[in-house]
Protein backbone atom coordinates (compact mmCIF):
# COMPACT_ATOMS: atom_id res chain seq x y z
CA UNK A 1 0.00 0.00 0.00
CA UNK A 2 1.44 3.22 -1.09
CA UNK A 3 0.59 6.67 1.30
CA UNK A 4 1.48 9.55 -0.10
CA UNK A 5 1.20 13.06 2.73
CA UNK A 6 0.35 15.88 0.74
CA UNK A 7 0.43 19.50 2.50
CA UNK A 8 -2.23 20.91 0.13
CA UNK A 9 -5.13 19.98 1.94
CA UNK A 10 -6.54 22.45 4.74
CA UNK A 11 -3.92 22.91 7.56
CA UNK A 12 -6.44 21.45 9.93
CA UNK A 13 -7.29 18.44 8.18
CA UNK A 14 -4.57 17.26 5.44
CA UNK A 15 -5.29 15.44 2.45
CA UNK A 16 -4.19 11.80 2.42
CA UNK A 17 -3.76 9.75 -0.66
CA UNK A 18 -3.45 6.25 -0.28
CA UNK A 19 -3.72 3.08 -2.64
CA UNK A 20 -5.77 0.91 -1.22
CA UNK A 21 -6.17 -1.52 -3.86
CA UNK A 22 -4.20 -2.76 -7.20
CA UNK A 23 -7.20 -0.17 -9.13
CA UNK A 24 -8.20 2.04 -6.49
CA UNK A 25 -7.07 5.20 -4.46
CA UNK A 26 -8.87 6.86 -1.47
CA UNK A 27 -8.17 10.87 -0.57
CA UNK A 28 -8.62 10.98 3.42
CA UNK A 29 -8.76 13.85 5.38
CA UNK A 30 -9.75 13.30 8.89
CA UNK A 31 -10.14 9.97 8.30
CA UNK A 32 -13.09 10.28 6.12
CA UNK A 33 -12.69 9.43 2.27
CA UNK A 34 -13.08 12.99 0.37
CA UNK A 35 -12.42 11.55 -3.24
CA UNK A 36 -11.03 8.10 -4.85
CA UNK A 37 -10.02 7.38 -7.86
CA UNK A 38 -10.34 4.17 -10.06
CA UNK A 39 -8.36 2.41 -12.87
CA UNK A 40 -10.23 0.36 -15.68
CA UNK A 41 -8.15 -1.46 -18.17
CA UNK A 42 -10.08 -1.87 -21.47
CA UNK A 43 -9.68 -5.01 -23.81
CA UNK A 44 -7.63 -3.35 -25.78
CA UNK A 45 -4.99 -2.96 -23.09
CA UNK A 46 -5.12 1.17 -22.67
CA UNK A 47 -5.64 2.48 -19.08
CA UNK A 48 -9.10 4.59 -17.97
CA UNK A 49 -8.57 6.61 -15.06
CA UNK A 50 -11.86 8.22 -12.86
CA UNK A 51 -11.38 10.80 -10.34
CA UNK A 52 -15.00 11.74 -8.11
CA UNK A 53 -14.09 14.64 -5.86
CA UNK A 54 -16.04 17.14 -4.55
CA UNK A 55 -12.84 20.24 -4.08
CA UNK A 56 -10.72 20.71 -6.61
CA UNK A 57 -7.52 19.92 -4.94
CA UNK A 58 -8.08 16.78 -4.04
CA UNK A 59 -8.48 16.33 -7.57
CA UNK A 60 -5.29 17.10 -8.01
CA UNK A 61 -3.97 15.23 -5.44
CA UNK A 62 -5.26 12.34 -6.67
CA UNK A 63 -4.20 12.66 -9.90
CA UNK A 64 -0.70 13.76 -8.98
CA UNK A 65 -0.48 9.99 -6.95
CA UNK A 66 -2.33 8.17 -9.83
CA UNK A 67 0.09 10.00 -12.85
CA UNK A 68 2.94 9.42 -10.32
CA UNK A 69 2.38 5.22 -10.01
CA UNK A 70 0.77 4.22 -13.45
CA UNK A 71 2.17 3.63 -16.68
CA UNK A 72 1.59 5.87 -19.39
CA UNK A 73 -0.29 6.98 -21.67
CA UNK A 74 -3.38 7.29 -19.56
CA UNK A 75 -6.68 8.13 -20.50
CA UNK A 76 -10.51 9.26 -19.85
CA UNK A 77 -13.54 9.53 -20.69
CA UNK A 78 -15.73 13.48 -20.09
CA UNK A 79 -18.96 14.79 -20.85
CA UNK A 80 -18.24 17.28 -22.91
CA UNK A 81 -20.93 19.10 -21.18
CA UNK A 82 -18.87 19.13 -18.15
CA UNK A 83 -16.86 21.95 -18.28
CA UNK A 84 -15.79 21.54 -14.91
CA UNK A 85 -14.79 17.71 -15.08
CA UNK A 86 -13.16 18.53 -17.98
CA UNK A 87 -11.09 21.00 -16.90
CA UNK A 88 -9.80 19.65 -14.26
CA UNK A 89 -8.57 17.32 -16.22
CA UNK A 90 -6.82 19.54 -18.36
CA UNK A 91 -5.53 21.43 -15.27
CA UNK A 92 -3.76 17.67 -14.68
CA UNK A 93 -1.96 17.92 -18.09
CA UNK A 94 -4.96 15.02 -19.62
CA UNK A 95 -5.40 16.74 -23.66
CA UNK A 96 -8.23 16.45 -26.04
CA UNK A 97 -7.65 13.06 -28.00
CA UNK A 98 -10.87 12.73 -29.89
CA UNK A 99 -14.46 13.29 -30.00
CA UNK A 100 -17.36 11.04 -29.75
CA UNK A 101 -21.02 11.98 -30.58
CA UNK A 102 -23.76 10.35 -28.93
CA UNK A 103 -26.72 10.27 -31.63
CA UNK A 104 -30.41 9.39 -31.15
CA UNK A 105 -31.68 7.76 -34.12
CA UNK A 106 -35.26 7.68 -34.41
CA UNK A 107 -36.86 4.39 -35.79
CA UNK A 108 -39.85 6.18 -37.62
CA UNK A 109 -39.29 5.46 -41.07
CA UNK A 110 -40.75 8.71 -42.27
CA UNK A 111 -38.26 10.44 -40.43
CA UNK A 112 -35.37 8.27 -41.25
CA UNK A 113 -36.36 8.23 -45.03
CA UNK A 114 -35.46 4.37 -44.51
CA UNK A 115 -38.73 2.96 -45.71
CA UNK A 116 -38.15 2.33 -49.04
CA UNK A 117 -34.21 1.16 -48.39
CA UNK A 118 -33.91 -2.06 -49.61
CA UNK A 119 -30.39 -4.07 -49.77
CA UNK A 120 -28.06 -4.14 -53.06
CA UNK A 121 -28.80 -5.63 -55.34
CA UNK A 122 -27.81 -9.57 -54.60
CA UNK A 123 -27.03 -8.63 -50.65
CA UNK A 124 -29.61 -10.00 -47.83
CA UNK A 125 -30.22 -9.14 -44.71
CA UNK A 126 -30.21 -11.89 -41.70
CA UNK A 127 -32.02 -10.95 -38.47
CA UNK A 128 -30.55 -10.55 -35.03
CA UNK A 129 -30.69 -14.51 -33.47
CA UNK A 130 -30.42 -16.17 -37.22
CA UNK A 131 -26.89 -15.91 -38.28
CA UNK A 132 -24.72 -18.64 -37.92
CA UNK A 133 -22.16 -18.53 -35.20
CA UNK A 134 -19.00 -19.68 -36.72
CA UNK A 135 -19.38 -17.35 -39.95
CA UNK A 136 -20.22 -14.46 -37.51
CA UNK A 137 -17.10 -15.17 -35.39
CA UNK A 138 -15.35 -15.08 -38.66
CA UNK A 139 -16.68 -11.74 -39.90
CA UNK A 140 -16.00 -10.07 -36.52
CA UNK A 141 -12.44 -10.75 -36.85
CA UNK A 142 -11.80 -10.13 -40.32
CA UNK A 143 -13.12 -6.32 -40.11
CA UNK A 144 -11.31 -6.12 -36.90
CA UNK A 145 -8.12 -7.12 -38.83
CA UNK A 146 -9.14 -4.72 -41.20
CA UNK A 147 -9.85 -2.11 -38.71
CA UNK A 148 -6.18 -2.46 -36.88
CA UNK A 149 -4.54 -2.11 -40.47
CA UNK A 150 -6.47 1.64 -41.22
CA UNK A 151 -7.19 3.61 -38.43
CA UNK A 152 -7.22 0.76 -35.37
CA UNK A 153 -9.95 -0.96 -33.31
CA UNK A 154 -8.98 1.29 -30.34
CA UNK A 155 -10.76 3.70 -32.39
CA UNK A 156 -14.36 2.18 -32.05
CA UNK A 157 -16.24 3.82 -29.40
CA UNK A 158 -17.98 0.98 -27.99
CA UNK A 159 -14.77 -1.18 -27.23
CA UNK A 160 -15.06 -1.21 -23.49
CA UNK A 161 -16.31 -3.91 -21.76
CA UNK A 162 -14.07 -7.22 -21.25
CA UNK A 163 -14.08 -10.17 -22.92
CA UNK A 164 -13.81 -13.32 -21.72
CA UNK A 165 -10.94 -15.43 -23.07
CA UNK A 166 -9.96 -13.16 -25.91
CA UNK A 167 -13.35 -13.49 -27.57
CA UNK A 168 -15.23 -10.21 -29.34
CA UNK A 169 -18.69 -11.78 -30.01
CA UNK A 170 -20.01 -12.23 -26.50
CA UNK A 171 -23.73 -13.01 -27.79
CA UNK A 172 -23.85 -14.09 -31.63
CA UNK A 173 -28.09 -13.47 -30.96
CA UNK A 174 -27.61 -9.81 -30.75
CA UNK A 175 -26.44 -9.76 -34.41
CA UNK A 176 -28.00 -8.80 -37.91
CA UNK A 177 -25.80 -9.63 -40.45
CA UNK A 178 -25.87 -8.63 -44.33
CA UNK A 179 -25.24 -11.68 -46.75
CA UNK A 180 -23.39 -11.30 -50.07
CA UNK A 181 -23.16 -14.71 -52.65
CA UNK A 182 -23.65 -16.44 -49.09
CA UNK A 183 -20.73 -15.15 -47.36
CA UNK A 184 -21.20 -12.72 -44.14
CA UNK A 185 -20.13 -9.55 -45.29
CA UNK A 186 -21.46 -6.38 -43.03
CA UNK A 187 -22.70 -7.13 -39.40
CA UNK A 188 -24.85 -5.12 -37.08
CA UNK A 189 -25.00 -5.40 -33.04
CA UNK A 190 -27.72 -4.08 -30.90
CA UNK A 191 -27.23 -3.80 -27.42
CA UNK A 192 -30.13 -4.67 -25.15
CA UNK A 193 -30.31 -1.74 -22.76
CA UNK A 194 -32.99 -0.96 -21.32
CA UNK A 195 -35.93 1.64 -22.34
CA UNK A 196 -33.01 2.86 -24.85
CA UNK A 197 -31.52 0.55 -27.29
CA UNK A 198 -28.24 1.13 -28.55
CA UNK A 199 -26.67 0.77 -31.64
CA UNK A 200 -23.27 -1.07 -30.40
CA UNK A 201 -20.92 -2.09 -33.92
CA UNK A 202 -22.10 -1.40 -37.18
CA UNK A 203 -19.38 -2.54 -39.58
CA UNK A 204 -19.06 -3.98 -43.14
CA UNK A 205 -15.84 -5.85 -44.84
CA UNK A 206 -13.25 -3.16 -46.50
CA UNK A 207 -14.36 -4.34 -50.09
CA UNK A 208 -17.88 -4.08 -49.83
CA UNK A 209 -17.95 -0.30 -48.90
CA UNK A 210 -20.30 2.17 -50.56
CA UNK A 211 -22.14 -0.27 -51.31
CA UNK A 212 -25.04 0.39 -49.22
CA UNK A 213 -25.11 -2.52 -46.75
CA UNK A 214 -24.21 -0.59 -43.64
CA UNK A 215 -27.71 1.56 -44.28
CA UNK A 216 -29.74 -1.46 -45.37
CA UNK A 217 -28.84 -2.96 -42.06
CA UNK A 218 -29.44 0.00 -39.90
CA UNK A 219 -32.95 -0.02 -41.74
CA UNK A 220 -33.39 -3.00 -40.72
CA UNK A 221 -32.65 -3.23 -37.18
CA UNK A 222 -34.06 0.48 -36.20
CA UNK A 223 -37.56 -1.33 -38.28
CA UNK A 224 -37.08 -4.50 -35.52
CA UNK A 225 -36.94 -1.49 -32.56
CA UNK A 226 -39.81 -0.15 -34.22
CA UNK A 227 -41.92 -2.76 -34.40
CA UNK A 228 -40.88 -3.78 -31.16
CA UNK A 229 -42.14 -0.58 -29.84
CA UNK A 230 -38.53 1.57 -29.45
CA UNK A 231 -38.76 5.52 -31.15
CA UNK A 232 -35.39 6.16 -30.67
CA UNK A 233 -32.03 4.15 -29.98
CA UNK A 234 -28.39 5.85 -29.54
CA UNK A 235 -24.79 5.26 -31.00
CA UNK A 236 -21.74 6.82 -30.15
CA UNK A 237 -19.77 7.53 -33.16
CA UNK A 238 -16.08 8.87 -33.82
CA UNK A 239 -16.25 12.34 -34.99
CA UNK A 240 -13.66 11.52 -37.46
CA UNK A 241 -15.15 8.89 -38.43
CA UNK A 242 -16.65 10.64 -41.59
CA UNK A 243 -18.77 7.88 -43.53
CA UNK A 244 -20.31 6.92 -39.58
CA UNK A 245 -21.25 10.21 -38.65
CA UNK A 246 -22.83 10.59 -42.65
CA UNK A 247 -24.79 7.87 -42.25
CA UNK A 248 -26.62 8.97 -39.02
CA UNK A 249 -26.87 12.42 -39.74
CA UNK A 250 -28.53 11.13 -43.27
CA UNK A 251 -31.18 9.39 -41.21
CA UNK A 252 -32.20 12.32 -39.54
CA UNK A 253 -30.11 10.98 -36.14
CA UNK A 254 -29.55 14.13 -33.57
CA UNK A 255 -26.50 14.78 -31.88
CA UNK A 256 -27.32 14.26 -28.43
CA UNK A 257 -24.55 14.78 -26.25
CA UNK A 258 -20.56 14.51 -27.16
CA UNK A 259 -17.76 12.14 -25.02
CA UNK A 260 -14.58 13.66 -25.08
CA UNK A 261 -11.65 11.04 -24.48
CA UNK A 262 -8.53 12.40 -23.04
CA UNK A 263 -4.85 11.42 -23.06
CA UNK A 264 -1.93 11.66 -20.46
CA UNK A 265 1.03 10.42 -22.31
CA UNK A 266 4.13 11.33 -20.02
CA UNK A 267 4.93 13.35 -16.50
CA UNK A 268 6.36 16.21 -18.10
CA UNK A 269 3.59 17.13 -19.36
CA UNK A 270 2.19 17.77 -15.89
CA UNK A 271 1.85 21.53 -15.97
CA UNK A 272 2.68 24.13 -13.16
CA UNK A 273 -0.32 24.63 -10.61
CA UNK A 274 -0.56 27.25 -8.05
CA UNK A 275 0.65 25.84 -4.86
CA UNK A 276 -1.75 24.74 -2.86
CA UNK A 277 -4.32 23.85 -5.78
CA UNK B 1 -30.17 6.02 4.27
CA UNK B 2 -26.81 4.66 4.17
CA UNK B 3 -24.37 6.84 5.67
CA UNK B 4 -20.53 5.74 4.08
CA UNK B 5 -17.17 7.31 4.46
CA UNK B 6 -17.40 9.54 2.12
CA UNK B 7 -21.20 11.01 2.50
CA UNK B 8 -24.83 9.84 2.28
CA UNK B 9 -25.72 7.44 -0.27
CA UNK B 10 -29.45 7.50 -1.37
CA UNK B 11 -31.63 5.65 -3.58
CA UNK B 12 -33.75 8.65 -6.50
CA UNK B 13 -35.53 8.57 -9.62
CA UNK B 14 -33.81 10.77 -12.14
CA UNK B 15 -36.69 13.31 -13.07
CA UNK B 16 -34.75 15.16 -16.16
CA UNK B 17 -31.30 15.18 -17.82
CA UNK B 18 -30.04 18.72 -17.95
CA UNK B 19 -27.76 20.46 -20.46
CA UNK B 20 -24.74 20.57 -18.53
CA UNK B 21 -23.98 16.70 -18.19
CA UNK B 22 -26.49 16.81 -14.61
CA UNK B 23 -29.99 15.35 -13.33
CA UNK B 24 -32.14 16.56 -12.01
CA UNK B 25 -33.08 13.53 -8.97
CA UNK B 26 -35.55 12.69 -6.66
CA UNK B 27 -34.99 10.90 -3.75
CA UNK B 28 -36.89 8.60 -1.93
CA UNK B 29 -37.36 11.42 0.69
CA UNK B 30 -38.83 13.80 -1.64
CA UNK B 31 -36.21 15.96 -1.53
CA UNK B 32 -34.82 17.07 -5.45
CA UNK B 33 -31.22 17.26 -6.12
CA UNK B 34 -28.63 17.94 -8.87
CA UNK B 35 -26.60 15.06 -9.89
CA UNK B 36 -23.55 14.51 -11.76
CA UNK B 37 -22.17 10.73 -12.83
CA UNK B 38 -19.76 9.15 -11.71
CA UNK B 39 -16.74 8.61 -12.85
CA UNK B 40 -17.05 4.75 -13.31
CA UNK B 41 -20.28 5.11 -14.49
CA UNK B 42 -18.90 7.48 -17.31
CA UNK B 43 -15.74 5.31 -18.01
CA UNK B 44 -18.78 2.26 -19.10
CA UNK B 45 -20.97 4.49 -21.04
CA UNK B 46 -23.80 3.58 -18.67
CA UNK B 47 -26.74 5.52 -19.99
CA UNK B 48 -28.85 7.75 -17.29
CA UNK B 49 -32.53 8.22 -18.63
CA UNK B 50 -35.27 10.02 -17.03
CA UNK B 51 -37.02 7.38 -14.48
CA UNK B 52 -34.18 5.24 -13.97
CA UNK B 53 -33.74 4.24 -10.46
CA UNK B 54 -30.41 5.69 -9.42
CA UNK B 55 -28.00 5.47 -6.10
CA UNK B 56 -26.86 8.93 -5.21
CA UNK B 57 -23.75 10.13 -2.93
CA UNK B 58 -24.96 13.10 -1.22
CA UNK B 59 -21.79 15.55 -0.62
CA UNK B 60 -21.28 16.49 2.84
CA UNK B 61 -20.45 20.08 2.16
CA UNK B 62 -23.91 20.67 -0.18
CA UNK B 63 -26.72 17.93 1.14
CA UNK B 64 -28.80 19.51 -2.61
CA UNK B 65 -26.08 18.08 -4.91
CA UNK B 66 -24.65 14.85 -5.14
CA UNK B 67 -22.98 12.28 -7.75
CA UNK B 68 -24.96 9.32 -9.20
CA UNK B 69 -23.05 6.17 -7.73
CA UNK B 70 -25.02 3.35 -9.85
CA UNK B 71 -27.91 2.94 -11.85
CA UNK B 72 -30.63 0.45 -11.06
CA UNK B 73 -31.81 -2.36 -13.76
CA UNK B 74 -35.46 -1.78 -14.40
Amino acid sequence: MNTVHFAAGTSEHPVVVTRVAEQEWHALADDQVVGHGDVLPRPDGRIFLSIDAWHGPVFDQLADAMLTELPKPLYTVVDEGDRDLTSSWERVGFTVRRREWEYLVPTDPRVTGLDAVQPPSGVTIVPAGEAEEGPLRALDRAIREEAETTVGWQEMPAEVFPRPHGTTVLDPSKYAVAVRSGQYVGLLRVAPVTRLPRIGLIAVRADQHRHGIARALLAHALGSLRRSGFETASADVNESNAAATALFDGVGAQRASSNLELVFRQLNSLPDRPHGH
Amino acid sequence: MAKTAGGLEVEGIVLECLRNATFKVELHNGHKVLAHISGKIRKNYIKILPYDRVLVELTPYDLTRGRILFRYRA
